[in-house]
């Protein structure tokens, strides 16, 4: 067998394209997954209610089916129950929104959790207004403490773009496998997106490792 | 010192009362930490208390700035009544400082960071004038050159001071001492206890709950003793130290003394 890079060298625009759909579909499902799972985070929060409640059966429920599953379900569900039909880029965005949703409220719920209850009655017994403690005591130790779990969830989340392919968006995967039919230069495509899904995700990988080794070294002391 | 706290005390017979509490109770679930307590503590007054641990002490003074909220009864402090509006609590926070046996400083602030935030966050002083207070108290606490410091650099005597001076850059009316010197090794204890005898040759009005008996007794006007969530004595503390009025505080008394 041997590996002939001119098929990379002809194709690689698409395959280019296709990290830049994964890359968009990352950035969108990341932004309203945040949004989500930060209503989600405060409502857990709440610790009683029905919000509270409701919140607990939403991340439970989103965090244990399979990201397969939530996409096909997005896609192919969704326009039988409402009569409408999203792209299916916008489906998978959906499906990921939600998923990473359920994620990040645990991921901020850990973070706010790990503020300092002194620290807080301290700035309240100041008289600080509520505002001002959230932003100034309790959210910037909480961000810190939890930008390891986020950068971690950020390469689980690119890696699970890369099914978005089974309902045929045209994202990095995708692109392979389709030049790889066309062309049968499955180990060139594949090898390729391999190395470019390295090289997108280890440098998160090592920032997280590089963080948590800077976090128990502060702990240990 | 000893001249000095006759004469305030005398003095303090004329002063206005600045907090009143009108028989307070307290409740975890069905256990009452604050079983009806009720005095008044007039403007200048320095007033220890004391008593065995879990005896409600920590948590009266966690009612007087609306950290702990009561089930019954009221306070005044000041102009203000607890318990009140959120907004009403925030004025009275500003007026009233507190320190914390575990200092609770800002671990991701600067010292001046640290003492500027309040004023700035709450009062709206300007940041050269907030700037101009946290060095100043700074220097009164003994610690002017630590000022672009993290708390984390600094001991815990340090800290506990840097915590003092973040309560008086807020000009409070009167301050809340919560253990201050519970949770610092021996050898800083005195440093910090030195802090707060100063702050109250200056006339300030404190209460202060404390296990160091000998600092009650050399700098407070009035002693409380509280067990079992009663405030059963209020004395001056040659006569609380002399003579004790029940059994329970004899039994205390001879533990401490």
């Amino acid at each position: 067998m041997n590996f002939e890079i001119q098929h990379l060298v002809n194709n690689y625009p698409l395959i280019l394209q296709g990290l830049l759909v994964t890359l968009r579909i990352c950035a969108a499902s990341l932004a309203i997954g945040t949004v989500l799972g930060l209503v989600a985070c405060f409502m857990k929060l709440e610790g009683r209610g029905w919000p509270y409640r409701f919140a607990v059966a939403y991340i439970d429920f989103f965090r244990t089916i399979p990201e397969v599953v939530l996409i096909f379900w997005v896609y192919s569900c969704l326009p039988l129950l409402f009569s409408f039909r999203l792209t299916a880029e916008a489906s998978g965005i959906l499906a990921l929104s939600l998923f990473a949703s359920a994620y990040l409220a645990e991921i901020f719920r850990a973070g706010i959790n790990s503020a300092s209850r002194g620290q807080v009655q301290a700035a309240l017994a100041l008289g600080i207004p509520v505002r001002v403690i959230w932003m100034r005591i309790i959210m910037p130790p909480a961000i810190r403490r939890m930008m390891p779990a986020l950068i971690s969830f950020l390469s689980e989340l690119i890696k699970a773009t890369s099914l978005l392919s089974a309902i045929g968006v045209a994202e990095m995967a995708y692109q392979a496998s389709v030049l790889g039919s066309k062309t049968f230069a499955y180990v060139e495509f594949l090898s390729a997106i391999a190395v470019l899904y390295f090289v997108t995700i280890f440098p998160l990988s090592l920032y997280v490792r590089r963080t948590n080794q800077k976090l128990a070294g502060k702990a240990g002391h | 010192m000893e001249g000095s706290r006759v004469e305030t005390s005398s003095a303090a017979a004329e002063t206005p009362v600045v907090i009143s509490v009108e028989n307070i109770r307290k409740s975890y679930g069905s256990f009452e930490v604050l079983r009806g307590i009720s005095t008044e503590i007039r403007e200048k007054d320095v007033t220890c208390i004391v008593g065995p641990s879990g005896g409600g002490k920590s948590t009266f003074i966690r009612t007087l700035n609306g950290l702990e909220p009561i089930n019954e009864g009221r306070i005044r402090i000041l102009d203000y009544t607890l318990p009140g509006w959120r907004k009403e609590t925030e004025q009275l926070r500003r007026s009233v400082g507190m320190v914390f046996q575990s200092f609770n400083l800002f671990m991701h602030l600067t010292v001046r960071e640290n003492i500027t935030l309040g004023p700035t966050a709450a009062l709206k002083v300007s940041r050269d004038e907030a700037n101009a207070r946290a060095e100043r108290l700074l220097d009164r606490v003994g610690i002017g050159n630590q000022v672009d410091k993290y708390p984390g650099q600094l001991s815990g005597g340090q800290q506990q001071r840097v915590a003092i001076a973040r309560a008086l850059a807020m000009e409070p009316k009167i301050m809340l001492f919560d253990e201050p010197t519970s949770a610092l090794d021996p050898e800083m204890v005195k440093e910090v206890l030195e802090v707060i005898r100063d702050l109250a040759a200056s006339g300030m009005t404190m209460l202060v709950v404390t296990h160091e008996m000998g600092f009650a007794r050399e700098v407070a006007h009035r002693v409380f003793f509280m067990a079992d969530g009663v405030l059963s004595v209020d004395a001056d503390p040659e006569t609380f130290f002399a003579s004790p009025k029940d059994e329970r505080h004899a039994a205390f008394l001879s533990k401490v003394l």
